[in-house]
Order: C-alpha cells, then sequence, then structure tokens
C-alpha cells in the first residue's frame, strides 16, 4: 500500500539540497517547486481551511530558504520538510478554537464475550465507487477525517494519504514502528466505522427503491 | 478457531502481509466461516481507499500559487 520514494529522485533532491546549501537559488526554486505541492496538500488536509493552507505553504517554503544551513542529512530531506509542515500547521491550529474530539473508543468494534462481533455488519464495499465522485460522499469523508483525534489524524495522512512508509512515518513522528501501525489501525477503524453509518443508510434508501 | 475480534485486531498485518504462514491460514478459515468478517475486512479496505482518493485531490489555486511565486521571489531579492 505504501510506496518509497524512487531512488533516482531522491539522488535528484540530495544533489538539490547540496547546491542549495551552496548557495545556488536555481536549486532552490526547484526544490519549491517539487514540495509545494505536497506542503499545500498536508496542510489543507489539517487546518481544512484555504487561508490557512497558504500562509503555511508560504511559511514553510521560507523556512527552507532561511534554515536550509541547519538541515545535516541525519534523516531524509523529506522527513525534514514534513516535521516543519507539521510544527507550522499546529502553530496555525493552536491560534484556533477547536471543537473537542470525539472518543475514539466508543468506535471501536464490540464484541461479545466469546470474542464474536456484536453489531451487524454490512458489505457496503461495492457501494463506494459510484459514490466517489458525489460531492455529498467527498463531504463524508472529509468531515469523517476531520473528527480523527490529533495522534490519528496525522499517522493516516502522512502513512495513508501521503503513501509514505511506515517506517519513514515513524522517523518524522519520532514513533516506534508499533506505535504507526496501532495508530493507523485505529485512524482506519474510526474512519470506516463513520463511514459505514453514511454507506448504510445509501444502501437501505436504494433497496426501498 | 480464532474469534472476530482476534481476527480484527490481526486486519492491518493481514493486508500488509506481515503475518505468518499459520496466523493467515487461521485467519482465512476464519472469514470462511464468518460472513460479517469478510464485510468488515471488505470495507476496512474500502475506508483507506476511497479516503486516500478523496484526500489526494487538494491541488494549489492558481491564484494562491501565483502568490507564493511573487512572496518568494521578493524575498530572494531581500537577502
Amino acid at each position: 500500500m505504501s510506496f518509497s520514494q524512487p531512488k533516482k529522485d531522491k539522488e535528484i533532491e540530495e544533489s538539490l539540497v547540496r547546491e542549495f546549501q551552496g548557495g545556488n537559488l536555481k536549486a532552490y526554486d526547484k526544490i519549491a517547486e517539487i514540495y509545494q505541492k505536497k506542503i499545500y496538500g498536508l496542510s489543507f488536509n489539517l487546518t481544512r481551511n484555504q487561508m490557512d493552507a497558504q500562509d503555511v505553504t508560504q511559511e514553510v517554503l521560507l523556512t527552507l530558504f532561511r534554515k536550509i544551513k541547519m538541515f545535516q542529512g541525519k534523516s531524509a530531506f523529506s522527513s525534514w520538510v514534513y516535521r516543519i509542515t507539521l510544527n507550522t500547521s499546529y502553530m496555525k491550529l493552536r491560534s484556533k478554537k477547536k471543537e473537542p474530539n470525539i472518543s475514539i473508543d466508543e468506535l471501536m468494534p464490540s464484541f461479545n464475550r466469546a470474542g464474536f462481533q456484536q453489531e451487524k455488519i454490512q458489505d457496503w464495499s461495492e457501494n463506494t465507487e459510484s459514490l466517489m465522485f458525489n460531492t455529498e460522499t467527498r463531504d463524508v469523508i472529509n468531515k469523517a477525517v476531520d473528527l480523527l483525534p490529533e495522534k490519528e489524524k496525522v499517522v493516516f495522512l502522512l502513512r495513508d494519504v501521503e503513501g509514505l512508509s511506515t517506517e519513514k512515518t515513524g522517523e518524522i513522528l519520532n514513533l516506534t514502528v508499533p506505535a504507526v501501525k496501532s495508530r493507523l489501525h485505529r485512524a482506519r477503524l474510526f474512519l470506516r466505522k463513520k463511514l459505514s453509518y453514511y454507506f448504510e443508510e445509501f444502501s437501505s434508501r436504494k433497496a426501498e427503491k | 478457531m480464532i474469534c472476530c475480534k482476534e481476527c480484527l485486531d490481526l486486519l492491518y498485518d493481514y493486508l500488509e502481509g506481515d503475518l505468518d504462514q499459520e496466523t493467515t491460514k487461521s485467519l482465512e478459515e476464519h472469514f470462511q466461516d464468518c460472513p460479517p468478517c469478510i464485510s468488515f475486512l471488505n470495507t476496512y479496505k474500502s475506508t483507506t481507499k476511497i479516503c486516500r482518493n478523496t484526500l489526494n485531490q487538494v491541488e494549489i489555486p492558481e491564484a494562491i500559487r501565483e502568490t507564493l511565486l511573487k512572496v518568494l521571489k521578493d524575498h530572494k531579492v531581500d537577502n
């Protein structure tokens, strides 16, 4: 499910970083071009606001410009960029009042004493294809992700949305591999449950017709 | 035979292909006898896919892209 950065891209990127550290401004333009979509995408998914995502992207790109000499190459350059993006996004979110998150535990699967599932599980996976281009569906998905607690959300965005590996996600967030896996699994269970309400209702509406 | 709880706990590693042969076998045996867990597996997979496809489509609006370019250009002149 994850893909790692192709080796060639990584080499090009490393040499761009070295050139820019040596004072080549054209190398910086290329770095900014490669990263601005990623920075904007991640900050938009965290803040859900165009103005905030713009501010964050601008600030991160300027930080890269000003602080490139501080990058020592101990971790991948992309990990450094993601970390700065997360910190800047969180600073932005801190200044805003936020609705409290709902408890993730309430939405985890429930079992009886023998360990069997207690709720009726409908298989709505077949319906999702036809609904993917529907604005209502996209709203439901965006809202469900918004409701994820921060700890789970950031793992989900890096691993499942950005497509980074479990190891790389752990490196960026300073988490162990088992911790990344456990948070991602909880995020997926939470989202599955949230989306079930919507898709199950859709299935029953369709059955009534 | 493993129960549903164990089955759902193993789901992540199963989809990653991280389980040993024996555990995979007992999980698949459970799936054969448990339609709710099959439904759970299918919807769990779907969830990941549709969330990724939806959130991946964030593009920088043209106006914002232009503003960013200008800010960076000005900044470089100042330095």
